[in-house]
């Protein structure tokens, strides 16, 4: 009865291994125990052996192939006897070329980027790639030679043709092979032609993004993509907002107030236009619109991580001194750290300053499922028509809303922000300030 | 039609024509006075021989601490310049030899560029495929009023000089005003060096530098740093110091060591629209000025004025000339000061580590440490300063204070050149018992 003969799990992790070489071949006579085949992992050669005695019936892979473990190879039997059930079947795991050196496939650091490096050239399909043993080496020595030559089946790059060319190379100097080994890389071309690849050769590691980036990243692509968001600018003399600030900064306002400050009192000004333009505080989730009740606002902090956008929930009919306080309380948690997941989502609603590095207009994006952002800018002169018909110059801060489109239509958007500034430009009467 | 027209036959020129010949091109070399440059005939070669006769002077006369009674040591200028002249001549027939293996047409005339691919070199019109200027450099000139009085010598008229004066002052505490001023000191005169700067070899590291003005003044010779010279008149000189204060003094011998300034003229620079500017001709790493097909090494480039940093400066060209990719570094390029003590050092100094934040760490070993330093001066002291960063432990500065480390700071170089880390220096032997072993233990001392 013919036997097929298995790749065998040479290793924990090795999920495919190279045959690199038949030692046998089909007809040939085979006794137990000689080595029908050479297999490689990245770790070593392995001689893969006869488990009794027969002829090689058939073989179901190419020296230089990269086989699966558990595939079988070969059928060892008497001539004549049937082996075609044994073949590989379609829905195995695939064999031919090994995995490229993609670093997130194989869990390898990604090799420098040399001048076409393998990398490169395993992950094209007209490019070779490398035996697991001339990976590692590669990886080992920093060594990725250009246009290459493989040997292996398919122009496949053998350990031993890296070798080589390794000995006719130029080398990493210590240092550059200490800096090699935490990740820095060889630039796109070394500046000598031969003798050392020295420091001034490579070029520091490129910084992977923190998980609190990529979210951000991820969560602004979306963003863009799931909405049709347009800003409007605007401005509102901030006549009332300095005066009341500086009342505040002079101590003329009762002990128990916080430091109100600019920002803190626009988003209470927000909280108020919004209460009166109930249409922004809404989310826009698969087609339906969710109208709540109660006003959530998210206020964008920058902090040492990135940026983070705390909430202050219901703050419907919340005093200035309360809401302020609360702001102040999430900022500080937020900047240090500490601040509970509750407290970054669920809001209706977000307010976003960039007035503090004088930015004059910019286009906030939303933050979905939330239909409206409010940006705050900087405040500037302003010329303005006065009473008696001649140009005055005013303090006016600037006002850049976003809204998506698909909720929000113009007229609308346009509406919220002008109540936005009336309420800015009434801030002095809008709430009882202790005196 | 040449491969490559040389103009220059100083260590920039002469060895770039040889190495070019060795190649393979077809290689002229003009000079308009004499083979081997300032090196071999004004610079580095006669002072070293002066200094020679000076050390030996001296050293008759401490030789008693060594047990060994010299009377009636006299010093015969004459002699000296003799000496110098036949040292001189003897490498310039070396070079000389040199060229002639390497089929280097030498013309004896001074050169001029056409164009890009055009040379007059005397009477002659030349082709060239590549025109590599190494005109190097000259005394500067600095406007002082009775600058150009028959007292004040440049080091070139210096060499001549048959007799020694009884009175010299310096004005420049540079390497090449401080090696002048040992030399004079040496030879019996009473010596004064003026510096503008706050301190003498105001390029090296601080801890040498300030060592090596200690030793100057413990020997004898009176320093003025800070001191800015105004006016020179017959022998006087009048000079203020840094409260602005005036003072005078006396030499009948006044040494104008200022610096070297590039020679471009004559050379028609301006007229190709070649980018130089006061340093001199601005060149890239690989030795290439602005107009394609020209070439410049050397003290002519205003770079690092020595004579390795010449030669090998032009080596790069030649290369990128013939196809091989080439690049001048100056990390690893080391500079000698041939004064009593002398100083070596090679990589970046203190103070200019500290200036681009980068984090290293130090050590300052004393040159006694080895046996062999306190055998061969008695009496002496110096120090080894070695810097490493901090992280890798790459060497980044050796810097010397001590006789007979010229001889072996090319250790130094040649770790920072192979981007050596101290840990990779442990395996390196150093022989016994020389005063190299003070290297070696300041290196460990980092480790
Ligand atoms: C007193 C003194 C001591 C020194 N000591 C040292 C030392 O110890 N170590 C050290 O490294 N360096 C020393 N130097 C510096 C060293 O001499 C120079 O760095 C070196 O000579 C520069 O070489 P170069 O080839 O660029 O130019 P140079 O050696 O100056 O040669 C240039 C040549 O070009 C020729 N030339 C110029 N114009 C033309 C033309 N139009 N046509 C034809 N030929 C022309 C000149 O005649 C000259 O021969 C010293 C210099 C001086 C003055």
């Amino acid at each position: 009865m013919a036997i097929p003969i298995e790749m065998p799990k040479l290793g924990n992790t090795v999920e495919e291994c190279l045959l690199a070489k038949w030692r046998k071949q089909v007809g040939e006579p085979v006794s137990e125990g000689e080595i029908i085949a050479e297999i490689e992992t990245d770790k070593a050669v392995f001689e893969l052996k006869a488990p009794a005695s027969g002829t090689l019936l058939a073989t179901f892979f190419q020296s230089g192939d990269a086989v699966p473990v558990f595939a079988n190879v070969c059928v060892l039997g008497h001539p004549g006897e049937p082996f075609e059930l044994f073949r590989p079947q379609a829905g195995d795991p695939p064999p031919g070329p090994a995995p490229s050196s993609d670093s997130r496939t194989t869990a390898e650091p990604p090799p420098p980027q040399a001048a076409a490096a393998p990398a490169a050239a395993a992950a094209s399909p007209d490019r070779p790639s490398l035996s697991p043993r001339a990976r590692r080496f590669a990886r080992e020595r920093h060594f990725y030679p250009e246009a290459i030559t493989g040997s292996g089946a398919g122009g496949r790059i053998l350990e031993s043709d890296l070798l080589e060319r390794y000995h006719r190379s130029p080398r990493p100097s210590p240092l550059a092979k200490a800096l090699l080994d935490d990740g820095f890389q060889i630039r796109e071309e070394p500046s000598e032609a031969a003798g050392l690849i020295r420091s001034s050769d490579l070029r520091p590691p490129a910084a992977k993004i923190s998980t609190m980036r990529e979210r951000i990243a991820r969560r602004m692509r979306e963003s863009l993509s799931s909405t049709a968001q347009y800003t409007m600018n605007a401005s509102a003399s901030a006549v009332g907002l300095l005066a009341l600030r500086s009342r505040i900064k002079a101590g003329h306002l009762a002990q128990s107030w916080p430091d109100i400050n600019i920002n803190e009192m626009v988003l209470f000004c927000a909280v108020r236009a919004l209460e009166q333009v109930p249409e922004l505080n809404v989310e826009f989730l698969d087609g339906r619109i969710y109208r709540t009740e109660e006003i959530h606002i998210g206020f964008a902090c920058d902090t040492p991580r990135g940026l983070v956008v705390p909430v202050v929930r219901n703050c419907r009919r919340l005093e200035i001194a309360e809401l302020a306080r609360k702001i102040k309380t999430l900022a500080r948690q937020a900047s240090e750290g500490s601040i509970a997941r509750e407290d970054l989502g669920g809001g209706t609603f977000t307010v976003t300053n960039l007035g503090v590095f004088g930015i004059e207009s910019f286009t906030p994006i939303l933050n979905p499922p939330q239909v409206a952002i409010l940006g705050v800018n900087a405040i500037g002169l302003k010329p303005v028509r006065g009473k008696d018909g001649g140009v005055e110059f005013v303090e006016h801060i600037g006002l850049s809303l976003t809204c998506d489109h698909q909720v929000i239509d113009g007229a609308p958007g346009a509406r919220f922000l002008k109540t936005v500034r009336e309420k800015i430009e009434a801030i002095e009467s809008l709430a009882p300030f202790p005196r | 039609m040449y491969d490559l027209i040389v103009i220059g036959a100083g260590p920039g020129g002469y060895e770039a024509a040889a190495h070019a010949g060795r190649l393979g091109m077809k290689t002229l070399l003009a000079e308009k006075e004499f083979i081997g440059g300032t090196c071999l005939n004004v610079g580095c070669i006669p002072t070293k021989t002066f200094l020679k006769s000076a050390r030996l002077f001296s050293e008759c006369r401490s030789a008693a601490a060594y047990g060994v009674e010299i009377a009636g040591a006299k010093w015969n200028q004459a002699a000296v310049v003799q000496r110098k002249n036949k040292v001189v001549s003897t490498l310039t027939r070396g070079v000389e030899a040199l060229l002639k293996k390497n089929r280097v047409e030498v013309v004896r005339a001074a050169a001029r560029l056409q164009s890009a691919g055009l040379v007059q070199v005397g009477d002659r019109r030349l082709e060239a495929r590549n025109i590599l200027i190494a005109t190097g450099a000259r005394p500067a000139v600095p406007p002082i009023p009775g600058i150009d009085s028959p007292s004040v010598l440049d080091s070139t008229a210096v060499l001549n000089l048959t007799e020694v004066p009884a009175r010299v002052a310096v004005i420049g505490g540079g390497y090449i005003g401080l090696e002048l001023a040992g030399f004079f000191f040496a030879a019996g005169a009473a010596v004064t060096v003026l510096e503008m700067l706050p301190r003498i070899a105001s390029g090296s590291d601080a801890d040498i530098s300030s060592r090596l003005q200690q030793a100057f003044k413990k020997s004898g010779v009176t320093l003025k740093t800070s001191c800015k010279v105004t006016r020179i008149e017959g022998n006087r000189i009048s000079c203020l110091d840094d409260q602005g204060a005036a003072f005078e003094t006396e030499a009948e011998c006044i040494v104008n060591a200022t610096g070297r300034v590039p020679v471009v003229q004559d050379l028609g620079l301006e007229e190709l629209g070649i980018d130089l500017d006061r340093k001199g001709i601005k060149v890239d790493e690989r030795g290439r000025t602005s107009l394609p097909g020209v070439w410049a090494c050397g003290d002519v480039t205003g770079r690092r004025q020595l004579a390795h940093a010449a030669t090998r400066e032009g080596l790069v060209a030649v290369n990128e000339m013939a196809g091989r990719r080439d690049r001048i570094r100056y990390e690893a390029i080391p500079s000698v000061i041939y004064t009593h003590p002398e100083v070596a050092c090679v990589g970046w100094t203190e103070e200019e580590l500290k200036a681009q934040g980068k984090e290293y760490k130090k050590a300052l070993v004393p040159m006694a440490v080895a046996g062999r330093f306190l055998v061969e001066n008695e009496g002496g002291s110096g120090v080894v300063k070695v810097l490493a960063g901090a992280r890798y432990g790459e060497i980044l500065g050796v810097h010397m204070l001590g006789d007979l480390s010229s001889e072996f700071i090319v250790a130094a170089a040649q770790m920072m050149e192979m981007e050596m880390r101290i840990a990779d220096v442990e395996k390196v032997v150093f022989p016994h018992p020389t005063v190299s072993e003070a290297l070696k233990l300041a290196l460990l001392e980092i480790a």
